[in-house]
């Protein structure tokens, strides 16, 4: 199950890095960022599962005590709400972009933002 | 007491927050709290810095959330973090303050952005949690996706985006590399990973580390970063370049600790490929901040090789790589800073700095930096790090980082050249806040070469008296150029008095041309007028770098004092009104063969330590020049090889001696005497050295000192035909002075006794002759206008001072008899008797007659034939270019009576080198076993013989009547125009159909060959940034797969 | 060997030897050229007629000072040459000034009077000095390299630098003499002879009969009396350094006489043999002929 989980996030990974890839669309290349961060997401979560323990919640259901023993790693849990913030920063950042772009310039082709090179 | 490095985070985050929270309307109170919170960072920041480096204390962690790791994320701080966290804290000061008009037309909002920028920064060093090390590394990335857009460059918008693209690529990487680490160790502290290593997760491993690797901008997955430093504002730019990539390159040094030593080739390999690869792209620049930008790839790419040799560096780890780095971040902050003084964007728009000198010095010091010049701390950085690579036999490293320097000094100086010789329209206004960002660089330079010649173990260079006197003029600038002149002579001359006695015999002539003869010289220079700015530093380092080479005993010494020469004459060249080109030629061979000296002591330093009879341990990046001679095959041929081409190259031999003719010949007045006469003695001295100290070596069985005679031979014969096919008066006293070298160098190889003393008369007369005669056309050519000789002639009534120097000066050269020329042609017979070879002498014959060609065209077409009607009102030379002519006539004449004063005493002492052949100095007759001369005996013979002859002529034609100019008849015509009848131009066509096949110019056909080839790879290399976000996606993705690979492979 | 003043009357003697012989060879090598050529020639007083009315002759102008010093340089450079060398082997009282200096000194202060009488004719203002003036040294500067060479051949060969030391080595019958010990660097010096002596094929810098070329073509009278007065003595100093080299030197003035006049004479007989080089041409003779027998010359010795 973990390992069905985790190919699934790297299939999510690397269908965004084709999708940034391949499509010269800015907002398309952003939705295929995204795709591929929500497949790191999904990596981190099964890394961090342990077969047969709960969520790292301590409550009525697990006590604090045995803790350790009942309740899957909590540190991927948290690495993951921090790489999901940031990440809907970077991409809030990447969508202003593309407008000021398309404001600037009238087009949202990467292929033609080319004024700087060499 | 200091203040817990946790106050720099919260100062950064509340400030920004605070800003937040203000009134749209008030930005002027949001910058000054942008500003203070800056100013207390630094200080916090320089308050540790000063405790680490003052008690030398233990790096401290520091826990958060009152956890130790792995529960909670720890900080750092210890004596590297200090000073990063000054640098970086500073540059965002600075920055703030550089780009204050901007942010308060921006607003809080662009305020904070640059508050989370720094403070991320900040993080980033501190940190030693892995996870937030990608916080950080996010939070940079969306600070500088806000901060790019502070720039008035309409395409900043797409470079933060590609930017923005290839950020995602790497944080996904790193993400995934993280978690799998931790899955393996269980933690994410850096620390504890590093503990377990990294075998069990080398995969996950090699994604953090190609990602963080990826901050540091390496060739090819760079284009993004060029777009931003081409595009971004210049203040944003100088943080981007100096703090952003300090702290990356830091982070990445933390992050390489999980790996190991295992993974440091990954480093130095990434690292060479991007200096040189970035430096050789910088090449066909022409965007000042993009070459920039390059320049900041190349810079990263050789600290991250010292990152990558940590195994190697030890105890010197912090000193290179932080030299190479701070260096770097000061350097480029300031360049940085002061492209936003210039209005135009191509390397020529800074010709506008001239307006203001101040910025000129900030811009040499930048450069100087870049370069690893004395005295500043990349200098002492690459000393140390040649030396411990040379140790280690990684000669290939070692040669790769010293051409991708020189490439580097190559543009860096071209630009510089601009600024100082091209024109610009634009004007530059100083504002204060944009000047003290310039200003703090500027000091912090020279701030950090102090510390890092304390630090270095060895003599601290700017505590050394003749470079601070030089220096010292640069205070001195707004004073009368007559006042400066004066101190300079003044200090010539007292130096001398008071060092001389600390000198053998050999020294001391060459102490005597460097003081004194740069004395005599600096009395021409009273002819300048006003402040002539910039003329005295140069001089002065350069005769600093002179008399410190001959005080130098150790390789450091020599060393240092070679590169302050360098520098130092190649500012006075550039002085010159079209010596651009050329002054920049001369500082790349120099540089070159700086080079080559280099890499020939460190290579020797690494051999003779092993031969120490203490048997020391080890090895001492230093040793002392005489202990060349101690030095064992297979090394020492090498050694002596290198060290020769790099001595050669500063006497101009010929296929090294392109950059003479036009440095000399365009240099002023004053400085074409002090650059021919006195510099080139420098590389003589050199030689002097090493043939005293290695004497014959032979590589693959051939003899190198022969190789050496051959050279001098060539050089004697090629120099002297070039010279008499000049038109120009300096070019042709520049080749003749090529022709004078290869006697000296001929003479030196000759190795044996008189072959010796006859290099060491060559030293004496060649100085005085050569600047008497330089300064003689230069006190013509300021009076004609011209250099090129077919317009005079002549002038031998207007200006007969001047025709008297030269007239001497051509006498001595040629050997005629009675005067010192003579001298040097005897001891060179009696020297070639006892040579072992003797086909190079055919050539030494036959350049003997050449240079009397060319110097009675000298004198012909300048001072006799016809005078021009634009001529007739001409006026002597100045008394100042004049008066020291005539020193050198009574020079020239008391050495020829008397050469035994000064010969005698050096003749002795290379007796202690090679006793054979000595001479004998008993009464007024010097006797060799070969023949004898006795000068006061010629020179009276001849003045009597003369004297009666002139006598008799006197009595039979005392009435003789002088005719006018034209009073003569030629091919049934009676003339009327000096220009159809001056004989000059293609004075000597016949040998040039008889001869010219010598002189095609195949070797600046090869060098040119070379520049084009390296420009021509750095074109095709840029094409690489052709501009698309989604190409240099792909190029970080084959970076990633090609490290990968070769990982894999190693 | 040194100083004493009974060396300036001596000098003075050997000085008017020369003059006197050299204007008798003089007049007598041309009058044997006018011979080969069918004509009658020049009697054998006539250089001695020359000088004297050219001494006499009172129009005189000058073009400034080095134009004044010229002829003084150059009859400065052909005594001082011939005081310089030891004229007649094992005479004290033909030794001159060699006390002075070796062999080196007589070599390099050929240039003396040549360096004067160009800078001289310089100042004319007459293009056709400056012209004649670089021609010269042109073909001077390649003409001379095989003589260097021959000479440092002679030099090693004889381990010295002295004159008389030269001559002494070769003394004792012919077959001693340089000329049949080293004949390849005396065949490399007698090509660079040739090209010295101011006569045909390598006397184009000079051009005698067709335009006046050359250092002189501005000098007349006194001037002109001091350059001939030259011309008889400078060949002659210039032969007996060659004398001295290959030929045995010589003991007494008849043998010097002989000898110098034969020498002289085989200047004169190519001379007449042969039309005239263009420089380039001349340069590229030496170059060809000569220089490769100097090269072999240092080579085997």
């Amino acid at each position: 199950m973990v390992h069905v989980v985790m190919a699934t996030g790297f299939l999510l990974i690397l269908i965004g890095f084709y999708g940034a890839l391949t499509h010269r669309n800015l907002l398309r290349m952003i939705v295929a960022f995204t795709v591929a961060d929500t497949g790191v997401n999904v990596v981190i979560v099964s890394v961090g599962h342990m077969r047969g323990r709960s969520a790292p919640i301590l409550d009525r259901a697990v006590a604090a005590a045995d803790a350790v023993q009942r309740i899957i790693d909590p540190v991927p849990q948290a690495l993951v709400l921090t790489a999901i913030v940031i990440g809907v920063g970077v991409t809030a950042l990447m969508l202003a972009y593309a407008w000021r772009i398309y404001r600037q310039h009238r087009t949202l082709d990467i292929a033609r933002l080319t004024a700087l090179k060499g | 007491m200091v203040i817990n490095a946790l106050h720099i985070l919260a100062t950064g985050l509340g400030a920004a927050f605070l800003t937040g929270l203000l009134d749209e309307k008030r930005n002027g109170l949001a910058f000054m709290i942008t500003l203070g919170a800056l100013a207390f960072m630094s200080a916090v920041s320089a308050g540790w810095l000063v405790l680490f480096a003052a008690t030398g204390a233990h790096p401290m962690d520091i826990q958060t959330a009152g956890t130790p790791p792995p529960f909670a994320i720890a900080l750092r701080m210890g004596l590297a973090e200090a000073a990063l966290l000054t640098l970086i804290n500073l540059a965002g000061l600075f920055a703030a303050m550089h780009m204050g008009e901007t942010l308060l037309a921006r607003g809080r909002r662009a305020m904070a952005v640059l508050l989370v920028m720094v403070m991320a920064l900040c993080g980033l060093v501190l940190t030693r949690d892995l996870f937030n090390l990608f916080v950080f590394f996010e939070l940079i990335v969306i600070a500088t996706g806000g901060l790019v857009l502070l720039s008035d460059d309409e395409r900043a918008v797409s470079a933060g985006f590609k930017y923005l693209i290839v950020s995602q690529f790497i944080s996904v990487l790193l993400l995934v590399g993280i978690v799998f680490g931790y899955h393996a160790t269980g933690t994410l502290n850096i620390d504890g990973m590093a503990e377990q290593g990294s075998g069990a997760f080398a995969l996950a491993f090699f994604l953090i580390l190609i990602a963080v690797a990826a901050e540091l901008k390496p060739f090819p997955a760079n284009g993004w970063a060029l777009d931003i430093y081409e595009s971004a504002h210049p203040g944003f730019a100088a943080l981007f370049s100096a703090a952003a990539a300090s702290a990356a390159l830091f982070a990445f040094d933390k992050v390489l600790a999980i790996g190991g030593a295992e993974w440091l080739p990954v480093a130095t390999g990434i690292g060479i490929v991007s200096f040189v690869a970035g430096n050789l792209l910088a090449l066909p620049q022409t965007n000042d901040r993009r070459l920039l930008g390059y320049s900041s790839i190349a810079q990263s790419g050789l600290i991250l090789v010292a990152i990558g040799q940590q195994d190697i560096l030890g105890e010197h780890y912090l000193f290179i790589a932080g030299g190479l780095l701070l260096s770097h971040a000061v350097a480029k902050a300031g360049l940085y800073w002061l492209s936003g003084f210039v209005a135009g964007r191509e390397l020529t728009d800074w010709a506008a700095l001239r307006q203001r000198p101040l910025l000129v010095l900030a811009f040499v010091t930048g450069i100087a930096m870049l370069s690893g010049l004395p005295p500043f701390p990349g200098f002492y950085a690459k000393w140390e790090l040649v030396h411990l690579l040379a140790n280690e036999g990684r000669l290939a490293l070692l040669g790769w980082i010293l051409f991708g320097a020189l490439v580097e000094a190559g543009y860096l100086f071209r630009w510089f050249g601009y600024a100082i010789k091209r024109e610009s329209a634009h004007t530059i206004d100083c504002p204060p806040d944009r000047v003290i960002p310039v200003i703090a660089a500027l000091l912090a330079g020279w701030a950090l070469g102090f510390a890092w010649g304390e630090l270095s173990g060895r003599s601290n260079l700017l505590l050394v008296l003749p470079l601070l006197f030089a220096l010292a003029f640069l205070l001195l600038e707004w004073a009368p150029a007559w006042l400066k002149n004066t101190l300079a002579i003044g200090g010539l001359s007292l130096y001398f008095l008071q060092t001389w006695q600390d000198y053998d015999p050999l020294r001391l002539i060459f102490l005597v041309i460097f003081t004194l003869g740069g004395a005599i010289i600096f009395l021409a220079s009273f002819h300048a007028h006003g402040r002539r700015i910039g003329f005295y530093p140069s001089a002065m380092t350069m005769f600093a770098g002179m008399v410190l080479l001959l005080q130098a005993t150790d390789s450091f010494g020599f060393f240092a004092a070679w590169e302050l020469l360098t520098i130092g004459s190649y500012f006075l060249i550039l002085r010159g009104k079209e010596s651009e080109p050329h002054a920049l030629s001369y500082i790349v061979f120099s540089l070159g063969g700086a080079f080559l000296i280099l890499a020939g002591f460190a290579i020797a330093a690494a051999s003779v330590v092993t031969l120490a009879p203490s048997g020391a341990v080890s090895p001492a990046p230093t040793f002392e020049i005489a202990s060349l001679a101690t030095l064992a095959q297979p090394v020492a041929p090498w050694v002596f090889l290198l060290l020769a081409i790099g001595f050669m190259t500063k006497t101009a031999a010929i296929g090294l001696h392109i950059w003479l003719p036009g440095a000399h010949a365009e240099a002023e007045t004053d400085v074409s005497p002090m650059v021919s006469g006195v510099l080139l003695k420098a590389g003589l001295y050199g030689l002097f050295v090493l043939l005293m100290s290695m004497g014959r070596q032979s590589l693959y069985g051939v003899d190198l000192v022969n190789l050496m005679l051959w050279i001098g031979a060539i050089t004697a014969l090629l120099g002297n035909l070039m010279a008499i096919f000049q038109e120009d008066a300096k070019r042709l006293l520049a080749y003749s002075s090529i022709g004078q070298m290869g006697y000296a160098l001929f003479g030196l190889a000759l190795m044996n006794h008189l072959g010796w003393l006859m290099a060491l008369m060559f030293v004496i007369n060649h100085y005085v002759y050569k600047s008497m005669l330089f300064l003689s056309v230069g006190g013509v050519a300021k009076r004609t206008g011209t250099r090129a000789m077919y317009q005079m002639g002549g002038l031998i009534t207007l200006m007969p001072l001047s025709f008297i120097a030269t007239l001497v000066g051509i006498i001595a050269m040629s050997g005629v008899p009675p005067l010192s020329g003579f001298g040097g042609r005897w001891i060179f017979y009696n020297a070639i008797m006892d040579a072992d070879t003797r086909l190079p002498m055919v050539l030494i014959f036959l350049s003997g007659p050449i240079a009397f060609l060319y110097l009675f065209r000298l004198i012909h077409t300048i001072f006799l034939g016809q005078l021009k009607d634009e001529h007739r009102r001409l006026k002597e030379a100045p008394l100042s270019i004049v008066l020291p002519q005539m020193i050198y006539v009574a020079i020239l004449i008391g050495v020829a009576i008397f050469p035994g004063l000064i010969l005698r005493r050096v003749d002795a002492y290379i007796s202690q080198f090679l006793p054979d052949g000595a001479l004998n100095w008993e009464g007024l007759t010097i006797t060799s076993q070969y023949g004898w001369w006795n000068p006061v005996a010629i020179m009276i013979v001849v003045a009597c013989i003369f004297l009666l002859i002139f006598g008799w002529l006197l009595f039979v034609n005392r009435k003789a009547q002088k005719v006018k100019q034209f009073n003569i008849v030629f091919s049934a015509e009676r003339p009327y125009r000096p220009e159809t009848t001056h004989f000059a131009w293609n004075f000597f066509a016949p040998y040039k159909k008889a001869m010219g096949f010598l002189v095609q110019p195949f070797v600046t056909r090869f060098w040119g060959a070379i520049t084009d080839l390296l420009h021509t790879a750095g074109d095709l290399g840029r094409r690489l940034y052709n501009g698309n976000g989604q190409i240099y996606a792909f190029h970080f993705l084959i970076f990633v797969v090609v490290v990968f690979v070769s990982q894999l492979g190693m | 060997m040194d100083f004493d003043w009974m060396k300036i009357p001596y000098a003075f003697l050997t000085v008017f030897i020369v003059v006197n012989y050299g204007f008798l060879m003089g007049a007598l090598i041309q009058k044997i050229g006018a011979r080969a050529g069918r004509r009658h020639g020049i009697p054998i007083w006539q250089y001695y007629l020359d000088v004297i009315k050219n001494y006499g002759l009172r129009t005189s102008i000058t073009h400034g000072v080095m134009f004044y010093l010229g002829p003084v340089f150059r009859l400065s450079g052909g005594v001082g040459l011939l005081l310089f060398m030891p004229v007649i082997y094992g005479s004290y009282m033909f030794s001159n000034f060699s006390f002075a200096g070796d062999l080196i000194l007589a070599l390099y202060f050929v240039f003396f009077g040549t360096l004067g009488m160009a800078l001289g004719a310089g100042e004319s203002g007459h293009p056709h000095a400056a012209i004649g003036v670089t021609r010269g040294l042109q073909q001077v500067s390649m003409a001379e390299l095989p003589f260097a060479m021959a000479v440092f051949s002679v030099a090693l060969q004889y381990q010295t630098l002295s004159i008389t030391e030269i001559v002494a080595a070769q003394q004792g019958g012919m077959m001693n003499w340089t000329l049949f010990t080293n004949p390849i660097a005396v065949a490399a010096a007698m090509l660079a002879f040739l090209g010295s002596m101011m006569r045909p094929p390598f006397d184009v810098f000079i051009a005698p009969q067709e335009i006046p070329i050359g250092p002189p073509t501005e000098y007349h009278s006194s001037y002109l009396a001091l350059m001939q007065t030259n011309r008889a003595i400078f060949p002659v100093a210039k032969i007996v350094i060659y004398m001295n080299l290959f030929f045995g030197g010589a003991g007494s003035w008849p043998e010097l006489f002989v000898k110098v006049f034969f020498l002289y004479l085989f200047s004169a007989f190519v001379g007449v043999c042969f039309p005239r080089f263009r420089v380039e041409q001349s340069i590229r003779f030496f170059l060809v002929w000569a220089v490769p027998l100097g090269v072999l010359s240092i080579m085997v010795v």
